[in-house]
């Protein structure tokens, strides 16, 4: 049943492909900016802290396609916004769960993105640019799982923070925590072993690291053996936690809309 | 000279073909094909200072279209207008100040800002004196009542009490002439009577020319001696209200419903000219036949669960101009002599 | 003059009536403000994180990157007070309230830029300056003319952002839409020039400095405030900044113009 909402989703993506090639526009851009970043970075260093720049541009090229693919689903404002207007207050009274819902939304979108952009877009920009990646079918397996992993904790995450909206009248500062924490600590833009040591420790405790940095790892072989092993396990524990938390929230939510009318 | 002179004007829009399919999406983002709607077609008419106009028709008969070149919002395709002698797509600031517009859809005032304030931005926005703009906020206040919301944004105005506002908003600078597009949309019937005692006031006491679309006749009825009536972007009819109830006033529809078997049904001194299952609409001729009789007649034969009695409607009265051949040069002449006085 | 008089005091009215609405939400005024300032602190941290290992992005080092980036952000911050609701401008032709920007005796154009003065701004500010003048200080600068130079990048910058913004807008004249084209364009060439140019190919360069002059911004003033040699252009072209702004502006406020004409003729 919950198929359906991601049939519908799919199909409305492909009703505004427009919004799609605007959006991996502007995913291609920001890939071109940080590969000239690394490669300015990189200049005149044959490897930094034992990585190349060829598997560094296998890290940001696979993790822009990854947030490309992530951005595809509903973001943070428009499940404030469906907060707002009182649609998440309206769907509470159908007859299925609102979040597991909103996830089979996301696949369909996600979906119609992966396989009309990022894929045949992504497979011709790994064919040119050759960045090395050296992977077994086998770390490949790992490396989806490891990505699927990572998607459903942001949109834990994510649906969490949505939330928060039935509380505070007012949002800007939880937008901005939940932004500045995605892109640094998730080592979507820089990985977490350049970051001072310190630093690194921090964002090892927090769940972000989970979402972008542990599938990129795993994708260029900067994780490797029983490593990722450990590495799939920790994500599969931030998933059960942010889970729960959402699943807490949510309750705390629904009480709320249902005694005071939300 | 009239106030107001519009010569043979037209507005075209160019609306994009549509084409169906991924592959017609496809080629439109290469050559689109355009369709020209013309919402405005030889439009003439002229209004003198001190009239109040009814300008009616169905939906996207082009009454907007019209108001915004008037107002010099749009450009027409061709034709000429004058407001004032000011030709207002060329010296829209300077009509601007000559005029003033209410969009019943839509208000014009600062959405978050309380309502006072809006009046007073526009009171520096049109330069408005001192003396000018209390003596206006004191009348428009005592007639529409603004004080108990005026220091609510407007936001959290109720439709009514917005519209209220706006129109009073639309009127601070003295303009000469109103623009009223559809100014009783939505209202409940208090506040409908309210606003047309507000613009007949306003018409009686400040000389204001008003112009007004509207789907509510009983506006036009209440207000406006003269009524202009357009279809499909053209004149149907122009004149004295008077004339035009006469023609049509006499009918009436009779619209029932019915129990049981009503197939062949039919009634004498009535018209069935529409039917859904158990409701007839029935024309009749009051000065023929009156509708008690008629009722009775009816319920000899069957068992009538409910019943309304309509006036004729805008969409009946274009469909009778049509029907009757009433040809519109006709009404001209009607026209020509109405100004004379 | 008189004009010009009463304009300004007209857009003085305005603005004031714009703060006052803003300042109905109290708590989002602040959080408003705090939230740009932290969005941007975050980038300023992402920067130290991405130099922590490698010391220097093209020979720009950590000190001199914040004061490329935080020049880019003041002059947005100015540029956001006057023309950040342009992006909007859609959502008022989509709804048909546009229609009353002309109906009133004032320029359309005027009075739409008069609408909203966004506090918003004041987050870049606070960010900005602290930022600059951290950098200042680290940098051991001493600017005597060359504050000159600053005040007319930071004009000239406000001057080609808000124009730009204004071009987007009036795309949505032809298509009713134009917020995509926000996210494609604005938002990625600004993001491009928190680095130095000269990380990026010729292309790019001539791009920003020759057509969408970026460059004119941050990165061409920063090279003479900060004393550095260009490899790409010389430095004084960052001397020029307010001069390619007034240029720019002018062309994108015709297209504007253009877009309103389009408008009033083919309506929304
Ligand atoms: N900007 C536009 N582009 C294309 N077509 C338009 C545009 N504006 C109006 N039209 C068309 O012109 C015709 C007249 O529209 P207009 O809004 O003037 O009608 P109206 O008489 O005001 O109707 P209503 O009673 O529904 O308000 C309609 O068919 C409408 O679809
Ligand atoms: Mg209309």
């Amino acid at each position: 049943m919950y198929w359906e909402f991601s049939r519908k989703s799919f199909q409305r993506s492909a009703a505004y492909r427009f919004d799609v090639w605007t959006r991996i526009a502007g995913n291609i851009m920001f890939l071109f900016m940080w590969g000239f970043i690394w490669y300015a970075l990189y200049y005149g260093k044959e490897t930094v802290g034992g990585v190349s720049f060829q598997a560094m541009l296998g890290y940001i090229m696979i993790s822009q396609a990854l947030q490309g693919i992530h951005g595809a689903g509903a973001q943070l404002w428009e499940i404030q916004e469906r907060v707002r207007t009182g649609d998440i207050a309206m769907e509470m009274l159908r007859p299925y769960d609102y979040t597991t819902r909103m996830l089979f939304s996301d696949l369909g979108s996600i979906f119609f993105y992966f396989i009309t952009a990022v894929l045949p877009l992504y497979t011709v920009l790994f064919l040119v640019l050759k960045p090395s990646v050296s992977l077994t079918l086998a770390q490949m397996g790992l490396f989806i799982v490891s990505a699927v992993l990572g998607f459903l904790i942001r949109f834990c995450i994510e649906m969490t923070f949505g939330l928060f909206t039935f509380w505070l009248i007012e949002t800007g500062g939880v937008e901005d925590v939940f932004y500045f924490s995605i892109s640094l600590f998730s080592g979507s833009l820089v990985p977490l072993w350049f970051f001072p040591g310190w630093l690194e420790q921090v964002a090892h405790y927090l769940p972000f690291q989970a979402i972008f940095f542990v599938p990129n790892s795993i994708f260029v072989g900067q994780l490797k053996g029983p490593d990722i092993f450990n590495a799939l396990l920790g994500q599969a524990i931030w998933l059960l936690l942010c889970f729960v938390i959402l699943r807490l929230v949510w309750h705390r939510a629904s009480m709320k809309i249902v005694i005071q009318g939300g | 000279m009239s106030l107001i002179e519009v010569n043979h004007l037209y507005k075209e829009f160019q609306v994009a073909k549509r084409q169906a399919g991924l592959w017609g999406a496809l080629r439109s983002l290469l050559r689109r094909e355009y369709l020209t709607k013309t919402a405005v077609r030889d439009v003439s008419f002229a209004v003198n200072q001190g009239e109040m106009v009814g300008y009616v028709g169905p939906n996207g008969a082009g009454k907007s279209t019209t108001i915004k070149m008037l107002t010099g919002i749009l450009v027409p395709t061709s034709g000429e207008i004058r407001v004032n002698n000011l030709i207002p797509y060329k010296e829209r600031q300077k009509n601007a100040r000559q005029i003033g517009v209410v969009f019943g859809q839509r208000t014009q005032l600062w959405w978050d800002l309380p309502t006072i304030e809006s009046f007073e931005l526009l009171k520096q926005v049109f330069q408005i004196p001192d003396h000018r703009y209390k003596q206006n906020m004191a009348t428009f206040a005592d007639i529409l009542g603004l004080d108990e919301f005026l220091n609510t944004p407007v936001r959290q105005l109720s439709l009514g009490q917005r519209m209220r506002a706006d129109i009073a908003a639309s009127l601070l600078h003295d303009p000469l002439i109103l623009f009223l597009d559809e100014p009783t949309i939505g209202l409940d019937v208090l506040a409908k009577e309210r606003m047309r005692q507000f613009i007949t006031e306003i018409n009686r006491e400040r000389g204001v020319t008003v112009i007004l679309t509207t789907h509510d006749m009983s506006d036009i009825e209440k207000l406006c001696r003269r009524m202009i009536l357009i279809d499909n972007g053209q004149v149907m009819y122009d004149g004295e209200l008077v004339l035009i109830k006469d023609l049509f006033g006499k009918e009436r529809v009779l619209i029932v419903d019915l129990e049981g078997e009503t197939d062949s049904f039919s009634v004498a001194g009535a018209q069935l000219v529409k039917e859904e299952g158990n409701r007839k609409w029935l024309r009749f001729n009051r000065e023929l036949t009156t509708a008690s009789q008629l009722i009775n007649r009816i319920s000899e034969k069957y068992e009538i669960k409910d019943l309304t009695i309509k006036d004729t409607e805008i969409e009946e009265m274009i469909r009778h101009i049509y029907e009757k051949g009433l040809a519109v040069y006709e009404m001209n002449s009607c026209r020509i002599e109405n100004n004379k006085f | 003059m008189v004009s010009i008089m009463r304009g300004i005091g007209l857009y003085s009215y305005m603005v004031g009536a714009s703060i006052r609405a803003q300042l109905q939400y109290r708590y989002a005024f602040v959080m408003n403000i705090l939230g740009w300032a932290m969005t941007y602190a975050g980038t300023a941290v992402t920067m130290w994180v991405l130099l922590y290992s490698f010391g220097a992005l093209d020979g720009w080092i950590f000190w001199e990157l914040i004061f490329l980036f935080a020049l880019a952000v003041l002059s947005w911050g100015v540029c956001m007070i006057f023309f950040f609701h342009f992006r909007s401008l859609d959502q008022y032709i989509v709804n048909g309230t546009f229609d009353r920007f002309l109906v009133r005796p004032i320029h359309p154009f005027f009075h739409f830029m008069a609408m909203k003065f966004d506090v918003g701004a004041f987050g870049q500010f606070l960010f900005s300056i602290a930022a600059v003048g951290l950098a200042y200080s680290n940098l051991h600068l001493h600017w005597t003319w060359q504050w000159l130079v600053f005040l007319g990048a930071v004009i000239g910058g406000a001057l080609i952002q808000g124009g730009l913004l204004v071009a987007i807008s009036s795309v949505a004249f032809w298509t009713t839409r134009s917020e995509r084209l926000y996210w494609v364009i604005m938002w990625p060439l600004k993001s491009l020039m928190n680095y130095p140019l000269s990380i990026y190919p010729r292309l790019v360069q001539l791009l920003v400095v020759f057509i969408l002059p970026f460059a004119f911004v941050n990165y061409l003033p920063a090279l003479i405030l900060l004393g550095k040699t260009g490899r790409v252009f010389a430095p004084f072209w960052g001397a020029l900044s307010p001069l390619v702004g007034a240029i720019f502006f002018a062309l994108c406020f015709r297209f504007w113009m253009l877009g309103l004409d389009r408008y009033k003729s083919a309506g929304s």
